[in-house]
């Protein structure tokens, strides 16, 4: 029995139905009206061949009252804006634009604008929203431009212009900032920049003393036409491809050149692949990913994995790099969770990874050392991912250890921390299928199978 | 007209015609002159409420 997709509602037009592995979309008459449109596009045939767009096929089966149904390919893993590097979000809005100006071009139009109708897969973004697509009535605006300004602009211009990352904000209001919220976050010296004074200062204004009027059908009669959305749109790619970060410069970028780290790479990869090819998993969750060489590692056994990091900058590098790994920033001590309507509408971030095997590299003395969270809860954690876990003990000795506790006394730390004791924890909920010694026995790998199920 | 299910904000879509150029100016003049008008419009048939004749339907 088909089940609504929780994220899929707002569209009267069109929706998304899961069925087992099959994912259906189901139109209305309009909804059905817009397919037609764009499938006979050039538009479509093109952007579905280069991987812009979602494969949709229309399919002879009922449902329900729909008057047409689509069949599209699963997404290995969706990720939400709030989960996105500068880059990925730069890309997704730079595809937005692009679609629309093709579209345009074919008489068509995008009708709303939101990063959530893209979807990243093997590492480029892709439009999965066909129902956002429609015959273009002469006359009529961009319906989707205040919610690009919004959701893709002005996070963008929040990150390259203010230096805020702009994924707490959209992770906390899912529209993204208000064009009169944008005024008091840029600097007087960035609200002077002409597209700071259009999109931010004069939308504003405009929004404030508009507010609730209809004014569609002045526009239209006033001579309102594609060329101007067209105009709008290609200075809108000039700006957003001229929005650039170059990072911060104090995260983890360079990680791998520490002594450490290199020392113990080969071997943690040798582990981790002899876990692999005992496992087979078919989703593969890296948690602490950094610059993406064990998530790598996995891909290459032809199986999805998900690389989580809390660093924008060594994700976004790995994004431009181009690796095919599927990404979500992230602090694991305070994953996405569950939000939006109904409390359903954007599932955790756990939830969407559902991982067949989790890597826990170089990643739980951070959580035990750093962010104070009790060995014992952080093991049950891993096991609340209910698969096996290859992960990465580092003991009181470690000289990373010594430093992250520089600043601390004994009694502000957890007990538990030991090597002893942390065998007596994993004990309780998995069983040992492999252990080796990195660095003199102070850091050890260990392959762990759930003793349930 | 299309109806869309997105509220696009009103004043952000006279906006656009500004942000299309030249030719969008004139058309964002027009669009917000005729709207004037027609708030005028409006305001000029709008009967006093004093006038108006007094019921018990509800």
């Amino acid at each position: 029995m088909p089940r609504p997709d929780p994220g899929s509602f707002r569209d009267p037009a069109s929706h998304i139905v899961l069925d087992d592995s099959r994912v259906l979309r189901l139109l209305d008459d309009r909804g059905l009206a817009g397919w037609k449109a764009l499938s006979a596009s050039s538009l479509f045939d093109r952007a579905t061949a280069d991987g812009r767009l979602i494969a949709s096929t229309l399919i002879d089966e009922p449902h329900g009252d729909a008057a047409g149904v689509l069949e599209h390919p699963r997404i290995p893993f969706i990720s939400y804006p709030y989960e996105w590097t500068f880059s990925m979000l730069r890309d997704a809005a730079l595809l937005q634009l692009e679609l629309l100006e093709e579209a345009l071009g074919e008489g068509l139009t995008i009708k709303d604008a939101t990063p959530y109708n893209i979807q990243f897969v093997d590492g480029r973004p892709r439009f999965i929203d066909i129902g956002s697509f429609e015959t273009y009535a002469p006359g009529e605006p961009w319906i989707g431009y205040r919610q690009f300004t919004r959701q893709f602009l002005f996070p963008l211009m929040l990150r390259s212009w203010a230096g805020l990352p702009f994924q707490p904000w959209l992770r906390g209001n899912m529209d993204g900032p208000t064009a009169g919220e944008m005024k008091h976050l840029l600097s007087l010296g960035k609200r002077m920049k002409p597209a700071a004074m259009l999109h931010v200062s004069l939308q504003a204004r405009m929004e404030e003393s508009m507010s609730g009027a209809a004014v569609r059908s002045e526009l239209k009669t006033a001579g309102f036409n594609a060329d101007l959305i067209l105009t709008n749109v290609r200075k809108l790619e000039r700006l957003v491809t001229d929005l650039e970060w170059d990072g911060t410069g104090q995260g983890w970028v360079g990680y791998e050149a520490c002594e450490h780290v290199g020392r113990d790479r080969e071997s943690k990869g040798e582990f981790l692949s002899s876990a692999l090819a005992t496992q087979r998993p078919g989703r593969v969750l890296d948690l602490g990913a950094n610059d993406g060489y064990f998530s790598e590692i996995a891909a290459r056994t032809g199986a999805t994995v998900i690389a989580v990091d809390g660093d924008e900058e060594v994700l976004d590098a790995l994004y431009r790099k181009g690796t095919t790994v599927s990404l979500a920033l992230g602090d694991l001590t305070n994953p996405s969770p569950a939000q939006g309507w109904a409390g359903e509408e954007r599932p955790a971030l756990t939830t969407r990874a559902d991982p067949d095997l989790v890597i826990a590299f170089g990643l739980i003395h951070h959580l035990i050392y750093t962010a104070s969270i009790p060995p014992a809860s952080v093991v049950r954690w891993l096991a609340s991912f209910h698969c096996p876990v290859v992960v990465e003990f580092v003991s009181p000795e470690d000289e990373m250890v010594a430093r992250l506790t520089a600043n601390k006394t004994e009694a502000e730390l957890h007990p538990g921390r030991t090597r002893r004791e942390f065998e007596e924890l994993i004990g309780l909920d998995f069983s040992t299928l492999a252990v080796r010694e990195l660095g003199g026995g102070v850091r050890a790998l260990y392959s762990l199978a759930p003793l349930s199920g | 007209m299309i109806f869309g299910y997105l509220d696009a904000g009103s004043g952000s879509l006279i906006l656009q015609a500004i942000l299309g150029g030249a030719a969008g100016i004139l058309v964002a003049f027009k669009a917000w002159k005729a709207r004037l008008m027609g708030k005028r419009a409006i305001t000029e048939v709008q009967p006093d409420p004093d006038e108006q004749p007094v019921t018990t339907e509800s």
